[in-house]
């Protein structure tokens, strides 16, 4: 029994890395209404940003920071320059998605050629283990689940209590009536991509803090598994991708306890492919940040 | 001022190209004396010009009182509260029904949302799309009879695009014939009437113009 609680522990872990990413790839989607697979892209790059940063002497807490700004930055310029003008020329979703792959091999073979195809870990303090009965958590890792439930308060406020979070909302929801409302849609756009963007170099970071080591090829991995969050909760339903991260995180772990840890991931997916089944639209379609709170 | 005219006559592409929706290639807009050709939505919306779409006119998954608040988006934060209140006193059946998702309104209540999201901005012009399509007869006379009249006493121009023609005249001081995306005809709605030959210029044929007491499932 001690095995699978130390597993759920390790699954707090796992599920809080996958619910930051998600909930940011899910949000890019529900209010531009692009599928970016870039993200895992960028998400990539920010740990290397962070890397360069923490090698170079400075707190892996700072470097964190510098991850999430440059993730901010990136995908603020990626839908500047690059999706916004293909979306004003009409192209379509399925389009979309084309152009983001492309940019994501792009994207990752200029870092291949920069950074190389080592591993590579961040200097961080190890800060000795937090133990909870049979729950046995590094420091970082505690503070990594800290950074998640903070994150995700803060979008569910943003969301719903603030009148930008609710204008993205709006915008999600019918961006031409916004517009008529006279939100400034093409800006509201823009801090989606900014606030999205740092979540995602912030899962970048926190995801390369809680792995022995990281390389350039661990970007597609990411991807998957964000998607599968993403899906499983509802697309383009931030409160979605937080229950899919809950399921997705915990279920990777629980059945690498049960099962063997080369299985983890077959499990996931062999559920999440269930719940498609069975519910296609995801478990969250119709509610959410997105939707009304409360 | 209404706007009548046969289905696809370009009576809803007409207010997409006044409201900034569509491109358009001929002609002006003109608000007052200010040329607002081709300017977005969201500046003609700082302008006050409101417009209630025909369909997707309300936001879904946010509450009533979340889309009231879209309404008021270019109001400084403190006067929306106050605008709130006053349009829920013109529209009361909102009060209660604040915290309901948009989406669980009936077809009367969402138009009546769809208004008053447009009225907390206060506008100068209000552009109404076609806005008892989908509505029960009853519901759709009163829309017209009365909330619409209501907001032409409270100093709004009005510029209404209607099937049901001859509902939408007997509220309009001003009507305009639209016909395969031309103005056949305009004037008031007395001079409109009164003419014998006003039916056959409304459509060529059968218009659904036939005297009634409004309603267009009484006009049929």
């Amino acid at each position: 029994m001690d095995l699978y609680i130390a597993a759920f522990g390790f699954g707090l872990v796992s599920l809080s890395v996958i619910a930051i990413a998600a909930v940011g790839f899910t949000m890019q989607f529900g209010i531009t209404n692009v599928i970016n697979l870039a993200y895992s892209s960028v998400m990539i790059s920010s740990v290397y940003v962070a890397y360069a940063f923490n090698h170079a002497g400075v707190s892996i807490w700072l470097a964190l920071i510098a991850g999430a700004i440059f993730g901010a930055v990136f995908s603020f310029l990626l839908n500047r320059v690059l999706y916004t003008p293909f979306q004003r020329k009409g192209t379509s979703l399925l389009g979309m998605v084309i152009v983001s792959l492309a940019t994501s091999l792009m994207i990752q073979n200029v870092l291949l050629a920069i950074a190389g195809p080592y591993n590579v870990s961040y200097v961080q303090p190890s800060g000795g283990t937090i133990r909870l009965g049979a729950i046995v958590l590094t420091v970082v890792q505690v503070l990594v689940i800290g950074i998640a439930v903070v994150l995700m308060l803060a979008i569910h406020a943003l969301l719903t209590f603030t009148r930008l979070g609710k204008a993205m909302r709006a915008t999600a929801a019918n961006p031409t009536l916004a517009r008529n409302c006279g939100i400034p849609t093409s800006r509201v756009i823009d801090v989606v991509w900014l606030i999205t963007g740092a979540l995602c170099g912030i899962a970048g970071v926190v995801a390369g803090m809680n792995s022995d080591t990281f390389a350039v090829g661990n970007g597609p991995g990411y991807l998957i598994t964000i998607i599968a969050a993403a899906v499983l909760g509802g697309a383009g339903q931030p409160y979605g991708a937080m229950l899919g991260a809950v399921l997705i995180g915990e279920m990777t772990e629980l059945s690498a306890a049960a099962i063997s840890a080369d299985y983890k991931e077959v499990v996931a997916f062999a559920v999440l492919v269930l719940v498609m089944v069975l519910r296609p639209q995801g478990l969250l379609a119709k509610r959410g940040a997105l939707a009304a709170a409360g | 001022m209404a706007v009548i005219g046969p289905n696809g006559a370009g009576k809803s592409t007409l207010l997409k190209s006044v409201i900034g929706i569509l491109r358009v290639t001929s002609g002006h807009v003109l608000l007052g004396t200010d040329d607002v050709t081709n300017h977005p939505p969201e500046e003609l919306a700082r302008r006050g010009v409101g417009y209630v779409p025909q369909v997707q006119d309300i936001f879904e998954p946010l509450t009533v009182l979340e889309n009231l608040e879209m309404g008021g988006y270019l109001l400084p934060p403190a006067r929306v509260r106050t605008r709130i209140d006053e349009v829920t006193q013109v529209f009361p059946a909102l009060t209660s029904m604040l915290k309901r998702r948009a989406d669980k309104l009936s077809g009367g209540e969402r138009k009546m949302l769809a208004i008053a999201r447009v009225l907390v901005l206060d506008p100068r012009v209000l552009i109404l799309d076609e806005p008892t399509a989908n509505l029960s007869p009853k519901l759709a006379d009163n829309l017209l009879q009365e909330q619409v009249r209501r907001l032409a006493e409270m100093g709004k121009a009005v510029l209404l695009v209607e099937q049901r023609a001859r509902a939408a005249m007997q509220v309009a001081s001003w009507t305009s014939v639209l016909v395969s995306g031309t103005t056949r005809l305009e004037g008031s709605p007395g001079e409109l009437l009164g003419r014998p030959d006003f039916e056959e210029l409304f459509l060529g044929a059968g218009t659904g113009l036939k005297p009634s007491s409004g309603s267009e499932e009484e006009e049929r």
